[in-house]
């Protein structure tokens, strides 16, 4: 589905990311862990054409994408839940869902009420605050915000930017609770950013660890559970947060 | 004439050259919001709309509604060109590139229609035509016919574009865009498109304010300047950035103008505005509504 070849980048002069190659299948939860200034970030980015790369290819099915627009490859059905979730500030939670549909064509009103509808059935909370400005919601709130506009959007792949920055561990097992449920109930294939290595490979069915911009190590989830490297670097011990 | 009318004729006059500099500041506001700009080339759009509905209506060799509608499809395509030729081009840099080019364009648009027109003032007839005055009079205060349209223009204006950014899914893309591009972007707003749509709309009523007043003042290559200066004056009062502080800026500095002009000096009817403006500066510097225009810059 998609696919990184050899994927170079720069923020002006400064490479980020070094030869990045990874693949994610159809209908598959993907991690790539990661420590802070790794690339991760960078990599969701590129994907989404926020960036483009020097060298190497991005494909979605085969395609090529690496030279497309945000805009473009959005309407190519990736989205994308941005590290911070990005909802709009000054808008309520029910426009911020509409335009999840943005990159849709001929969305009629039927479709879009009932999309929304399931949205609140995945979401029950977001039904009583669907008036509320964007701003007045808790972090757990636009986390699951950001998610449900991102499903409007309809995509063959979700790419997720550390879903669970700054929230509590019960809102972190709900947050991957439904992202393990939009992936087997609406087949969506993911692509998950995480720091929280146990949460994140317990969802996934494979992962990736970036450092430094180089993809290191590569495996099955429950493999990289059981890596001693993984274990020190994720699994407390070693760990340094920021 | 009693006190009362007298008051009430002073009002109008305000409030209906108010709507003009409410017009002129609602621009400044929509293109600040949609990309972080300050366009000091607001003003001239006024300017622009003046001549060009002059040029298009001297003669009448055509209706001059035809002319107006004309007139309006003109701005509109200037508007495209002002956003590909300033805006565009400087849009990765930082807000100042872009700033300083709107200076240019606002040099370049007061020469262009110097070189063009020439210095002598024109006139351009007002939007209803009658004989007699050109006003009626009720109660005792005199109601142009200019300054009615002027007002109720403004006022249709004011309420079709609230309903737009209120009611409609393009409103809210535009404001999705004005918020957060990068995120608009990857839901598929198509964002340039917004943001040309916006300096469109922006140079239309821009343009649109200048035709509404051409009747009353004389048209000028400068007569953007004191009307752009005014109606960032409204938006400062207002509360820079806030399409309510533009709105009620641009009214009351409008009544104010009209008052002090009568009561205090019609000489000082300009200064009055700059004095309100220090005076905000000083004392409220967010406006009425808005944010810090220093943490703004
Ligand atoms: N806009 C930018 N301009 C310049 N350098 C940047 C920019 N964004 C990120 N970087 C640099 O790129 C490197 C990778 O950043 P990235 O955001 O991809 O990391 P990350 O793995 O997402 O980290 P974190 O876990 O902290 O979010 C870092 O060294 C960072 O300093
Ligand atoms: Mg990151």
């Amino acid at each position: 589905m998609l696919k990184l070849d050899n994927v170079h980048a720069a923020y002006d002069s400064v490479v980020v990311l070094r030869g990045v190659s990874l693949q994610v299948n159809q209908g598959e939860i993907v991690c790539l862990l990661g420590a802070n200034g790794a690339g991760k970030t960078t990599t969701l980015r590129l994907i989404s054409g926020l960036i483009h790369p020097l060298q190497g290819k991005v494909c979605l099915e085969d395609k090529p994408i690496h030279h497309l627009s945000p805009e473009a490859i959005a309407r190519l059905g990736v989205a994308h839940v941005p590290e911070g979730r990005r909802i709009f500030p000054g808008l309520t939670v029910r426009e911020n869902l509409i335009l999840g549909a943005s990159n849709r064509r001929r969305v009629n009103k039927v479709e879009l009420t009932s999309d929304i509808k399931k949205m609140f059935e995945i979401f029950p909370d977001l039904e009583k605050l669907q008036n509320a400005l964007g701003w007045t919601l808790s972090g757990g709130q636009q986390q699951m915000l950001a998610i449900a506009r991102s499903l409007m959007a309809h995509p063959k792949i979700l790419l997720m930017d550390e879903p669970s920055l700054g929230l509590g561990p019960i809102v972190v097992q709900q947050v991957f609770s439904v992202i393990k449920q939009i992936n087997e109930t609406m087949g969506t294939t993911v692509l998950v950013v995480e720091q929280n290595a146990v949460i994140a490979l317990s969802v996934a069915s494979r992962g990736y660890v970036i450092e430094n911009g180089r993809i290191v190590l590569e495996g099955k989830a429950s493999d990289l559970l059981n890596n001693t490297e993984v274990r020190e670097a994720y699994l407390g011990g070693r760990r340094t947060c920021i | 004439m009693s006190t009362l009318s007298l008051i009430g004729q002073i009002l109008f006059a305000g409030l209906a050259i108010g709507g003009v500099y409410t017009l002129v500041a609602l621009g400044i506001v929509l293109i600040y919001r949609a990309t972080n700009v300050v366009n000091f080339a607001q003003g001239d759009f006024t300017m622009l709309g003046a001549y060009v509905l002059f040029a298009l209506s001297n003669g009448e060799k055509i209706n001059f509604f035809v002319a107006f509608l004309l007139a309006l499809v003109v701005m509109a395509v200037l508007g495209l060109l002002f956003e590909l030729g300033v805006y565009y081009p400087l849009r990765n840099r930082s807000f100042l590139p872009v700033v300083i080019a709107t200076i240019g364009a606002s040099i370049m648009f007061q020469n262009g229609a110097l070189a063009i027109f020439g210095p002598m003032p024109q006139k351009v007839r007002p939007v209803i035509y009658a004989s007699g005055n050109g006003g009626i009079t009720l109660g005792g205060v005199f109601f142009d016919y200019q300054y009615i349209v002027i007002l109720v223009v403004t006022l249709a204006l004011v309420l079709l574009q609230y309903l737009f950014f209120e009611y409609t899914v393009l409103g809210k893309k535009m404001q999705a865009t004005s918020q957060d591009k990068d995120m608009a972007r990857m839901l598929g707003i198509p964002v340039s498109i917004m943001i040309a749509l916006t300096y469109i709309y922006s140079t239309v009523i821009g343009g649109l304010s200048g035709m509404l007043v051409a009747p009353i003042f004389f048209v000028t290559h400068k007569m953007g300047v004191m009307l752009g200066l005014k109606a960032f004056a409204a938006t400062i009062c207002g509360g820079f950035g806030d399409v309510r502080g533009a709105i009620l800026g641009g009214l009351a500095l409008g009544v104010i103008e009209s008052f002090g002009a009568a009561f205090i000096s019609t000489v000082y009817k300009d200064a009055f505005s700059l004095l309100l403006l220090l005076l905000f500066l000083l004392i409220r510097p967010q406006g009425i509504f808005g944010e810090k225009v220093a943490e703004k810059a």
